[in-house]
């Protein structure tokens, strides 16, 4: 997220833009500041109330349109907002009473969550226009100890590795084992089992939903069903039923 | 500061500024008696009292004269079904202090019930019942004797 640095310091700063929205677009509007705790709270007349109507969140399709400035203070609306949320939800929790739509709580995250992504897109597509790199935080898979593959999460370190004891006490990359390849084999092996067991078991499920459906739309089940040879199953003898065939 | 990814700062690198903090805060009910001029938060864990100092000055324009910080571990207890040891999350509670001559009381969200608004409740619900139970009978009246999951 250090980007988000680069990406507002930059473009927030540098242009001065005078936009203008017109009205069928969807503009942040809040309630008057107050300034004091009391912003943890909801609205007096929602305490102990039912139900409390709320629109719905933000989606990614309008906060693209929205400058750098507006999301950052639309960030903050719902940063408080989640606040109180959470702050009435425990409330409620504590006096064993109703905490009305909580729903609320999920929409302020999904906003927060779209806004999130509308700005890493900006910070990328900035990135790659200035660098030719992503700009978000490197990595690559390795290989763990017990030589199960991951994802490791490159960050910076004020000294390089081969002086750096802690971070080669907490990273340990595979090295030949007798051991670990004992396990390794066991574990593919499970992994081979299950994978086949599914198979086995989509391949009956099939045959028996033909059984039972004999109108069903193949297509549609070859989409459901990838792994299944449908004309195997076709042939396979419990296909076919125990009766006399006609 | 955040729960994100920083650069490493080095002795005459800028300072790190903070954009889209994710932390959340939540004002709790003191567990025990307070001075009027003393808050109780609860925050996210990895928040430290610089932290919450900050985050209430900047975004929330409160005032903090001191922070101190702790975590609240939850009793262990056994799972009522299965009889094997449980234990909650870990809360960190901070506890911020106002300027003397600032006091804040935590409000009553919820008035008491009394007694005429749990009968009150209580006949909301019976009429609630009753009237569901005439639809379901409006409903099944040309099929009686049918089970009750029968239905199109």
């Amino acid at each position: 997220m250090r980007n988000l640095i680069n990406l507002f310091s930059k473009i927030a700063l540098n242009s001065p833009r005078v936009v203008s929205y017109n009205n069928s677009l969807r503009s942040i509007s809040t309630t008057t500041v107050r300034n004091d705790l009391m912003e943890f709270f909801d609205d007096p007349k929602n305490w102990g109330a039912e139900e409390v109507k709320s629109g719905r969140s933000w989606k990614k399709d309008e906060l693209r349109i929205k400058s750098n400035t507006d999301l950052h203070k639309l960030w903050y609306v719902l940063l408080k907002e989640r606040n109180m949320l959470l702050t009435m939800e425990q409330e409620s929790k504590d006096q064993a009473r109703l905490f009305p739509s909580p729903e609320r709580l999920d929409k302020v995250e999904d906003s927060m969550e779209n806004l999130e992504a509308v700005v890493r897109e900006r910070n990328t597509a900035y990135h790659k226009l200035e660098t030719g790199e992503t700009g978000e935080r490197p990595g690559r898979m390795e290989v763990g100890p017990l030589g199960i593959r991951y994802y490791y999460k490159m960050s910076e370190y004020p000294i390089p590795k081969h002086m750096n004891k802690k971070w080669q006490e907490k990273y340990k990359f595979y090295k030949y084992d007798k051991d670990v390849e004992a396990f390794l084999l066991k574990y593919r092996e499970k992994l081979y089992l299950s994978k086949r067991k599914a198979q086995r078991r989509n391949f009956n499920h099939v045959i028996g939903l033909m059984n039972r459906f004999p109108n069903m739309d193949m297509e549609a089940v070859k989409e459901q069903y990838p792994d299944v040879d449908i004309e195997k199953a076709k042939s396979s003898r419990k296909y076919k039923g125990h009766f006399l065939p006609k | 500061m955040s729960t994100r990814w920083y650069p490493i700062y080095q002795k005459g690198g800028p300072q790190l500024r903070v954009f889209l903090p994710n932390f959340w805060m939540k004002l709790v009910k003191p567990t025990q008696d307070q001075p009027p001029n003393i808050v109780q938060f609860a925050c996210s864990m990895e928040m430290t009292k610089h932290d919450v100092k900050n985050y209430l000055e900047k975004i929330y324009n409160i005032k903090c004269v001191d922070v101190r910080t702790r975590i609240h571990m939850p009793k262990t207890r056994r799972d009522p079904g299965k009889g094997y040891v449980i234990k909650d999350e870990d809360t960190k509670y901070a506890y911020v202090t106002m300027p003397k001559e600032e006091s804040f009381k935590f409000p009553d969200l919820f008035e008491t019930e009394t007694k005429e608004k749990i009968v009150e409740d209580h006949d909301k619900a019976m009429k609630q019942a009753k009237e569901g139970f005439q639809d379901f009978l409006k409903k099944n009246k040309d099929r009686a004797n049918m089970p009750g999951w029968f239905t199109i």
